[in-house]
């Protein structure tokens, strides 16, 4: 079971200071790093990788730093980057074989993990298709099944499901789960649902530092008593929402109930209720998400 | 006497352990149940699920050998390039056919074969940037097999091409060159590594920008570098020879130097990512 540890990582390109001093102990169990663009998760990712050479601190898997594991740690490793490549004049089958013959899994056993992985990304029926007739979707499909070709124990996977739509999400986040045992997830999102159901440990990056790091449930209760939830007109709500920064909004017949997050009470009458990870997102990076953006369009 | 003693002894040893066992429970037989320890089937699963579990956690490793690097390099590599290296192959000896004629002087020999070897160098060399296009530097990086040594790979392979060629126009021009085929290799020689030079510092620098097709294009552009010892034709005559040694000493240690700079980028790791953070 490998054990992945960071040491007091900095990385810093020119003048800007993208990770500052991470430390992190990650054992088998899927971690998810939630951070507003920026943040510095890619930065961490490609350094957990290998891709990217921190400029101060060390990474070690089971004690012993990357760099000297080399080839040993690569071996172990699937890693889906946020910018995924591909040769467009491949079919899938093709690329799949390709990369399987770079992670050097043997030609015998890379022809059935091959085809098992294009079933399990639902790419089967696409294999002899070139890349550069691919949808978005259908690479990033792609490039989970590239990435989980030589069932890794460890995995780290940047922003996997942009460009998927709701099925497919759903598809990934249980295949996911399924491989859950006896390795390291590490996926990043700034999507919250992504890894609200499936990650044992949440850690919240900010200006790349760690901010906040525990369970689902630890995190929100970080965030206890600062959550808000107020039942209004339509016409108060026009009103509050033009002073107070509402994260949510639901019309429940005449009334819209209106969701806050805030140390104190945004209006009178305004009730603490449960926070959810959406919320702890929210209270950290000050940001509304699209969706409610959507939702206070439609509704007011 | 000795060996009669030990024999019998071992076959009264043998006589008292049939004597022994043809008094006990047959052992070609099956054994009484009472005899046997009680199976718990439970504990019996649960031993076998234990090894079973055990067994699935052993990861069997393998190590591919450098050859089956490099084959697999070359499996995976697109129609075009092997149409590109049979064309620059055949041209190659078409060309040192068509030089061997006599009426061509041995200066327009020369030139020639030097003008055609660096142009293939640069034409063989272009295939490496596909490494790098389209974000596959990244996850090529993270691979067992990572971007560092398979540039080395498609080195090696763009090395072995030029070779053949240089070995191909060496044949042709270093038997006739009253100088011998140690000038010749120097004449030609030169211009490639320094337009070698110029078009490795144009791919590293141009990173991101350039497809197959224009580095192809830069490749010949470069290339073109080579074409300037034949605008001034006294510079093969005999007194500038020490100038073309230091070139090429100094074009190889160049050379060196930027390969080694291409590969450190690499492990550094800023190089690959486009968009750093």
């Amino acid at each position: 079971m490998p054990e992945l540890t960071t040491d007091r990582v900095t990385k810093h390109f020119k003048n800007k200071i993208a990770v500052e001093q991470v430390s992190l102990c990650l054992r088998e169990g899927v971690y998810g790093f939630l951070g507003a663009n920026g943040a510095g998760k890619t930065t961490l990712l490609r350094m957990l990788c290998g891709v990217l050479k921190p400029s101060a601190g060390e990474i070690r898997c089971n004690g012993v730093p990357i760099a000297k594991l080399d080839g040993d740690y690569r071996y172990m490793l699937g890693y889906l980057p946020q910018d995924f490549g591909y040769y467009p004049d491949f079919t899938a089958r093709r690329y799949l074989e390709y990369l399987a013959s770079c992670k050097a899994i043997p030609k015998e056993l890379a022809k059935d993990r091959v085809q098992e992985m294009l079933r399990l990304t639902g790419l089967e029926a696409d294999q002899k298709s070139r890349l550069k007739t691919f949808s978005g979707g259908m690479l990033r499909r792609l490039g989970i099944a590239q990435a989980l070709l030589n069932d890794p124990e460890i995995l780290i996977l940047d922003e996997p499901t942009s460009g998927l739509d709701p099925k497919e999400r759903i598809r990934f986040r249980n295949i996911i789960s399924s491989l859950s045992k006896s390795r390291i997830i590490v996926l990043s999102t700034h999507i919250v649902s992504d890894v609200e159901f499936i990650a044992d440990e949440i850690l919240l990056m900010k200006q790349g530092r760690i901010i906040r790091q525990g369970t689902v449930p630890e995190v929100t209760e970080s965030i206890n008593g600062k959550v808000w939830e107020y039942l209004a007109s339509q016409e108060e709500a026009l009103r509050i929402n033009e002073t107070q920064a509402v994260s949510n909004l639901k019309n429940e017949g005449e009334k819209v109930r209106l969701r806050f997050v805030s140390d104190n009470p945004p209006c009178e009458g305004a009730l603490p209720v449960r926070p959810g990870l959406e919320d702890v997102y929210l209270y950290h990076f000050e940001e509304v998400s699209e969706h409610v953006e959507h939702l206070e369009r439609r509704t007011l | 006497m000795l060996l009669n003693t030990l024999s019998s002894g071992k076959k009264q040893k043998k006589k008292r352990f049939l004597f022994y066992l043809g008094n006990g429970p047959n052992p070609f037989g099956t054994l009484p149940s009472e005899w046997r320890f009680p199976l718990d089937p439970d504990k019996k699963k649960q031993s076998l699920a234990a090894i079973g579990a055990e067994a699935g956690r052993k990861r069997i490793r393998r190590y591919p050998s450098l050859c089956e690097h490099i084959w697999n390099q070359m499996r995976f590599q697109s129609a075009a390039h092997w149409l590109l290296q049979g064309i620059l192959l055949f041209g190659a000896m078409f060309l040192a056919l068509f030089l061997r004629q006599e009426s061509i002087g041995d200066l327009s020999r020369l030139s020639s074969c030097s003008v055609f070897f660096t142009f293939a160098g640069n034409l063989c060399f272009s295939q490496t940037v596909r490494l790098f296009s389209r974000h596959m530097a990244e996850l090529e990086q993270t691979l067992y097999l990572n971007l560092k040594q398979m540039v080395c790979i498609r080195m090696l392979e763009a090395g072995l091409c030029d070779l053949v060629i240089l070995a191909l126009f060496l044949g042709i021009t270093g038997g006739v060159n009253p100088l011998g085929i140690g000038v010749s290799l120097l004449y030609m020689l030169v211009p490639f590594l320094w337009s070698d030079i110029l078009y490795l510092h144009m791919l590293t620098s141009l990173r991101g920008m350039l497809s197959s097709l224009r580095s192809l294009l830069l490749g010949l552009l470069c290339g073109a570098a080579a074409l300037f010892p034949i605008l001034w034709d006294s510079v093969y005559q005999p007194e500038y020879l020490i100038v073309w040694q230091l070139l090429a000493i100094a074009g190889i240690l160049l050379l060196a130097a930027e390969i080694a700079g291409l590969l450190g980028k690499i492990e550094q790791g800023d190089y690959l990512t486009a968009a750093p953070y």
